[in-house]
């Protein structure tokens, strides 16, 4: 149960305008564990997530996904690991003018020939698959609505139902909350942990709040300046931490 | 760039304008003398660096000239300076730069006040109007006929070009070719592009006819070539404002390239690609009406043929063929753009 899934190895990233958003990050993900991410604005969370999936290419370090580096691989086999890692996205990143049902079926185009997702023959059993999903986040009655007509908790959910229709093995989730109201932000954080507990699904978190972290996460990373600065239990995050990764002086705000 | 290099720049070619005119107007030089060009451009070059030193040494001496207004930015100009009036250097450098450029348009014009209200040539023009206003319906059948042709020019050439247009559209949009090699072809196709849509479509006739012959096909083939360059320009600045967010997710899933393209982008682009197509629909059929004058086929070499002949109550009728059809199109084409929206 507690094996490794990921482990980050000095992980830099700079971008080509010059910024190091990443300058040597290494930590492990175990197996199953919902690990959050926090820092500042512009500390490096976003680009940290989007490195381990390969929407951004690292310039240096190693990423063993399951043992095999994912840091330089290119092609086909980037697109492989990212049929492995589903992810989420702060402004949930659906297709608006789809349906639902569509939305989440997408979530199946790694799987799928790209002349058959072009005329949008899927598998059979996506179809129920993705319903099932959609069942699971509590929206299976939304299925043949369009995107855009949801709220933003709902569409939240249809990208869970989306990421989680490629059967992944991580979940990526950046800043899932950001853009939610405080209620309808723990209904997606509860279903984040329904996926994490009832399927498994190995979950990697960027969040904003603390009292956030301590009651979603299993472990906490945090991130200064694109440095790792703090590693552990969620609970053990103290005043001192709290300066040490917001700055002196920041105070702690709280979502119920 | 600092704003004084601009601002010496524009005053200097202001200078050699203004002296290049006053050295034509006194000295009246001869025909051979105005087409040596080498000597000209070495006199307009001469004229250009004197107006630099001239414009330095004014606002040396802190005289406002009209570069510094318009180039200055804002927390150096002396805002007593910036209103107009009579006595200031810019003004004076305004109005004369205007004014001469007036006198230069009417002498290269020809305008004439005496050529305007000639009798013989109004009475002229008034048996024209005559002939146009009592159109001689005889030709019409074959003036529908020939409508009919020009139509369908319009619309082979706005279907054929839609595909191409589409296709090379996400190859000149630089959010897609994000890679170095796509980058240059990126280059590479917009320069192309701009280069064929910068030649009209009536000289692509014309070289279409003389490759196919004389005829709709060679209207057509012009027409297409136009449409294919515009409607690939504009499909790919829609493609280059869309929304990021839906690309990131579609390619988090794994998904291949075109499978991105199709998914991420297209439900975002169609709407604007169908009003732009549209669009130009409506620009091909005023084009093919008139791509016709040069060998395009249509009503255009119907109407140019009757000109040739003097036939004015034919041309008359034509005229009205192609004004009803061509509002008729600008309607129907505003009509579903609208309703698209
Ligand atoms: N595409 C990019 N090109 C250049 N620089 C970037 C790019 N994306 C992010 N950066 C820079 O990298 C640094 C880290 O950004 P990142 O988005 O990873 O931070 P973040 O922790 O997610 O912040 P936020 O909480 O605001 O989302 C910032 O300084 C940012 O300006
Ligand atoms: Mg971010």
């Amino acid at each position: 149960m507690n094996s490794t899934i990921l482990s980050i190895k000095n992980l830099e990233k700079t971008y080509p305008n010059g910024v190091r958003a990443l300058k040597g990050v290494s930590f492990d993900v175990k197996k199953g564990e919902f690990l959050v991410v926090i820092g500042l604005s512009g500390s490096g969370k976003s680009t940290l997530l989007r490195c381990l999936n390969r929407l951004h290419d690292p310039t240096g370090g190693e990423v063993l996904f399951e043992n095999k580096d994912i840091a330089k691989i290119q092609g086909h086999e980037v697109r492989d690991i990212r049929k492995q890692m589903g992810m989420i996205f702060q402004h949930f990143n659906l297709i608006p003018r789809h349906t639902v049902l569509s939305n989440v079926m997408m979530g199946r185009l790694g799987y799928t020939s790209t002349l058959a997702s072009l005329f949008g023959k899927f598998d059979p059993k996506a179809k129920e698959e993705a319903l099932r999903y959609l069942d699971l986040v509590g929206i299976g009655s939304k299925a043949h609505i369009r995107a855009d007509q949801l709220s933003g908790g709902q569409q939240q959910r249809v990208a869970i139902a989306r990421a989680l229709a490629q059967n992944p093995k991580v979940l990526l989730a950046d800043e899932p909350v950001a853009s939610l109201d405080p209620a309808t932000c723990h209904t997606v954080m509860d279903y984040l942990r329904k996926v994490n507990q009832e399927l498994g699904i190995t979950i990697i978190c960027n969040l904003h709040f603390l009292s956030l972290v301590r009651q979603y996460a299993t472990r906490v990373i945090a991130l200064k300046d694109g440095e790792l600065v703090y590693e552990g239990d969620p609970k053990e995050i103290n005043e001192e931490w709290f300066e040490t990764i917001y700055g002196a002086g920041a105070k702690e705000v709280h979502v119920n | 760039m600092s704003y004084s290099f601009k601002r010496t720049v524009f005053d200097s070619v202001i200078f050699a304008y203004l002296a290049l005119i006053a050295l034509v107007v006194f000295l009246s030089p001869s025909e051979e003398q105005m087409l040596n060009m080498n000597y000209n451009f070495a006199l307009a070059f001469v004229l250009v660096g004197v107006g630099c030193v001239v414009s330095i040494l004014l606002n040396k001496s802190s005289k406002i000239t009209l570069g510094q207004i318009i180039f200055a930015p804002s927390h150096k100009k002396d805002p007593s300076q910036t209103e107009a009036g009579f006595t200031k250097l810019w003004c004076w450098q305004l109005w004369m730069t205007l004014l001469v450029t007036i006198l230069v348009g009417i002498n290269q014009t020809k305008f004439s006040f005496y050529e305007l209200t000639d009798p013989d040539g109004f009475a002229g023009a008034m048996r024209l109007f005559k002939g146009l206003a009592s159109p001689n319906f005889g030709i019409f059948p074959l003036a529908v006929l020939k409508i009919i042709e020009t139509i369908f020019i319009a619309f082979m050439a706005t279907i054929l070009a839609i595909p191409l247009a589409f296709i090379l559209s996400f190859f000149c949009a630089k959010n897609i070719m994000t890679s170095r090699y796509g980058f240059m072809l990126y280059a590479f196709l917009r320069t192309v592009l701009n280069v064929t849509r910068s030649v009209e479509a009536l000289i692509w006739a014309i070289i279409f006819s003389v490759w196919v012959g004389i005829g709709p096909f060679a209207g057509m083939l012009a027409l297409c070539l136009h449409s294919v360059a515009s409607l690939a320009k504009q499909y790919s600045e829609i493609t280059e404002a869309v929304n990021e967010g839906p690309i990131e997710g579609i390619r988090s899933t794994g998904a291949g390239f075109l499978q991105t393209i199709w998914f991420a982008i297209v439900p975002q682009v169609i709407l604007p690609y169908v009003a732009f197509t549209i669009y130009r629909w409506d620009i091909n059929v005023r084009m093919a009406t008139i791509i016709g004058l040069v060998g395009g086929g249509g009503i255009g070499t119907m109407l140019i043929k009757y000109q040739g002949q003097a036939l004015w109550p034919e041309v008359g009728c034509i005229i009205v063929v192609i004004a009803a059809v061509v509002w008729l199109m600008d309607t129907a084409s505003a009509y579903l753009r609208e309703a698209l929206k």
